[in-house]
């Protein structure tokens, strides 16, 4: 039985485009992907876009701009099912590593001083949840090809997506790496989502957790454990929120009151 | 079971014709790792590999392997794909996971995927010297006297080669030259003598005498929590357990066609979704919930229906937990001793 083929849109917003860059990345399943829905609107791939109601709409990128607002929450009425895909739109980006903290306007003065902004209304940038209800979340910086595309599948089935429920760790385990953390290095990869296949550990790199945090991370053990390795709080903190923006503050508020 | 002799010089020139079974895989050194790994060259392996980082299971039942393709049109399975294989250097501890993991796939219930991997594998184990992270005197994991197919002892100059199998004999056959049949008064002496010593090399004490009991009485033991608020649900105690069996299955369909592949992944008790069912129900929700699972399955339940622990003894959760939460300390935490993890 052959199925209606479904409406998709994929959409960018504040972000550097490497989430759909990695989608048109992967030749060997551009004509499967094109031939697979109606892709109505890509941004980074076409021109002809069409603003049709969706049946999916994926969104990379934050949201940084009173326009952009608006624009998601239009996306957002026409779409049947929202997925978040890339670092940025699901937890804020590095452009978010300073979220829940006061002070957005000064520090947005010190960038771009007195200027007065004619086509954009700028505001403090924040993930996609902070402005419309997301269904599912597909992290990553950029995201992993196969990830996108097993999820993608699923979901043009109407199946749920199998999403990872465990860290980098897994992963890095699987792979027969060195645990870095074991070694000592300030590696964040008990607290981040798997799905990379622990790309950076293979690597002898620790994990800098641009996945996010995996649904359940042990933030304060691996503070605990990080200390007793010598790390300040400071530095565990600031390279935590390099990319987990929205995705750690409630922890981070829950261990030292502040994020 | 028969013994016969392998000089020492004479193991290239064995393996080399044992390897016409299958493929050799055997313990070579990587990025400072011991791993299990398909030999291409004899010399690259390396025997002073005590545990290596993924147990010997990984053959057995891969991380993550293609159960069967499947179409509009019904499935083909990967089965006949499974190639023969002579794995060698495998520890007494190994050997002993091995049989522990049949009890799971390969007697009441045959796992198909496993049982046919199983079948396609010759084992060649090789003696080990215990370190400090060793316990499997505890474990009644010292010597094997079943499911290998060869157990190599070092014995200097020579191997004492115990032959487990009729497979193994064949083996052996095969070899004429190399082998020496003649096992004499001395060898005996010798094997004791290195049984002694290796049984003095272990560093660590632990008596797992009633544990079963123990678990029983320490539901409510503060333990748990204690141990949960540490835990990093990572897994990774339960991706190096050589005898931990659980995996998952999840179908991954190729783009926009009615077509794809079914896929078995190791699957974590230690993960949030292992308990979680339809409708929304966590079993284990708690942390300490989970640790209670795996180690009164590990210590108790298994006792209670195949009469030994399923723990090996090998060390390797020591090895891996960043917060030290391995079977050798929650097994002196519930005895009531303070030790450090």
């Amino acid at each position: 039985m052959e199925r209606k083929k479904l409406d998709i849109g994929l959409y960018g917003f504040t972000g550097c485009n490497g989430d759909q860059l990695v989608i048109i990345h992967s030749e060997d399943k551009l004509l499967d992907f094109f031939a697979s829905a109606n892709i109505r609107s890509f941004s980074l791939a076409k021109s002809d876009n069409e603003q049709t109601p969706l049946d999916i709409a994926f969104i990379e990128g934050s949201i940084s701009s009173q326009e952009q607002v608006e624009h998601v929450q239009e996306i957002r009425q026409r779409s049947a099912l929202l997925v978040a895909i890339g670092n940025c739109a699901c937890y804020g980006g590095i452009q978010a590593m300073e979220l829940g903290r006061e002070g957005w306007d000064r520090r947005f003065q010190s960038v771009y001083g007195e200027n007065f902004f004619e086509v954009r209304t700028p505001i403090e940038s924040k993930p996609i949840d902070a402005f419309v209800a997301v269904d599912f979340r597909l992290p990553g910086c950029p995201i992993d090809a196969d990830q996108f595309f097993a999820v993608y599948s699923s979901l043009i089935r109407k199946t749920k997506p199998q999403m990872p429920d465990y860290p980098v760790c897994a992963e890095c385990r699987w792979r027969e790496n060195e645990c870095l953390l074991l070694k000592g290095q300030l590696c964040l990869g008990p607290l981040i989502a798997g799905g990379c296949k622990a790309v950076c550990p293979s690597h002898n790199l620790p994990c800098v957790g641009c996945f996010g945090p995996v649904e359940e991370a042990n933030v304060s053990s691996e503070f605990a454990l990080l200390k007793e390795k010598g790390f300040t709080v400071e530095e565990i903190r600031r390279r935590l929120r390099i990319h987990s923006g929205s995705g750690v503050l409630k922890s981070l508020k829950n261990l030292f009151g502040e994020v | 079971m028969r013994a016969v002799k392998l000089k020492k010089s004479h193991l290239k020139g064995f393996l080399t014709c044992v390897g016409g079974w299958g493929e050799l895989w055997g313990p070579v050194k990587r990025n400072g790792r011991h791993v299990l790994e398909s030999i291409g060259d004899i010399k690259d392996i390396d025997l002073t590999a005590l545990r290596t980082t993924l147990p010997f299971k990984k053959l057995l039942f891969p991380p993550k392997f293609s159960m069967f393709r499947y179409d509009a049109n019904g499935f083909q399975d990967t089965l006949s794909a499974i190639p023969k294989r002579v794995i060698f250097g495998l520890h007494a501890c190994d050997i002993k996971a091995l049989c522990i993991l049949d009890e799971f796939f390969a007697k009441e219930y045959k796992d198909p995927y496993y049982y046919e991997r199983r079948n396609r594998t010759a084992i060649i184990g090789h003696s080990c010297i215990p370190d400090d992270k060793c316990f499997c005197n505890a474990t009644d994991n010292e010597t094997v006297t079943e499911g290998f197919d060869l157990f190599l002892s070092d014995l200097g100059d020579f191997y004492l080669v115990w032959v487990g199998s009729s497979l193994g004999d064949d083996m052996v056959r095969e070899c004429p030259k190399l082998i020496d049949t003649n096992v004499g008064h001395e060898d005996l002496k010798k094997y004791i003598q290195f049984q002694k010593h290796r049984s003095e090399q272990f560093k660590r004490q632990i008596d797992l005498t009633g544990m079963p009991d123990i678990v029983e009485l320490s539901m409510d033991s503060p333990v748990w929590e204690e141990e949960g608020e540490k835990c990093l649900s990572c897994g990774a105690c339960t991706i190096v357990c050589p005898t931990c069996p659980c995996y998952n299955v999840n179908d991954e369909n190729d783009l926009g066609k009615p077509s794809g592949e079914r896929m078995r992944q190791w699957d974590s008790c230690m993960f949030r979704e292992y308990s979680l069912v339809a409708g929304g129900h966590n079993f284990r929700e708690a942390r300490a919930e989970r640790l209670k699972l795996r180690f009164t399955h590990k210590l108790q339940s298994f006792v209670g229906k195949f009469g030994k622990p399923a723990c090996t003894g090998c060390g390797r959760c020591i090895d891996t937990c960043p917060v030290g939460i391995d079977i050798f300390t929650m097994v002196k935490k519930l005895q009531g001793e303070e030790v450090r993890s």
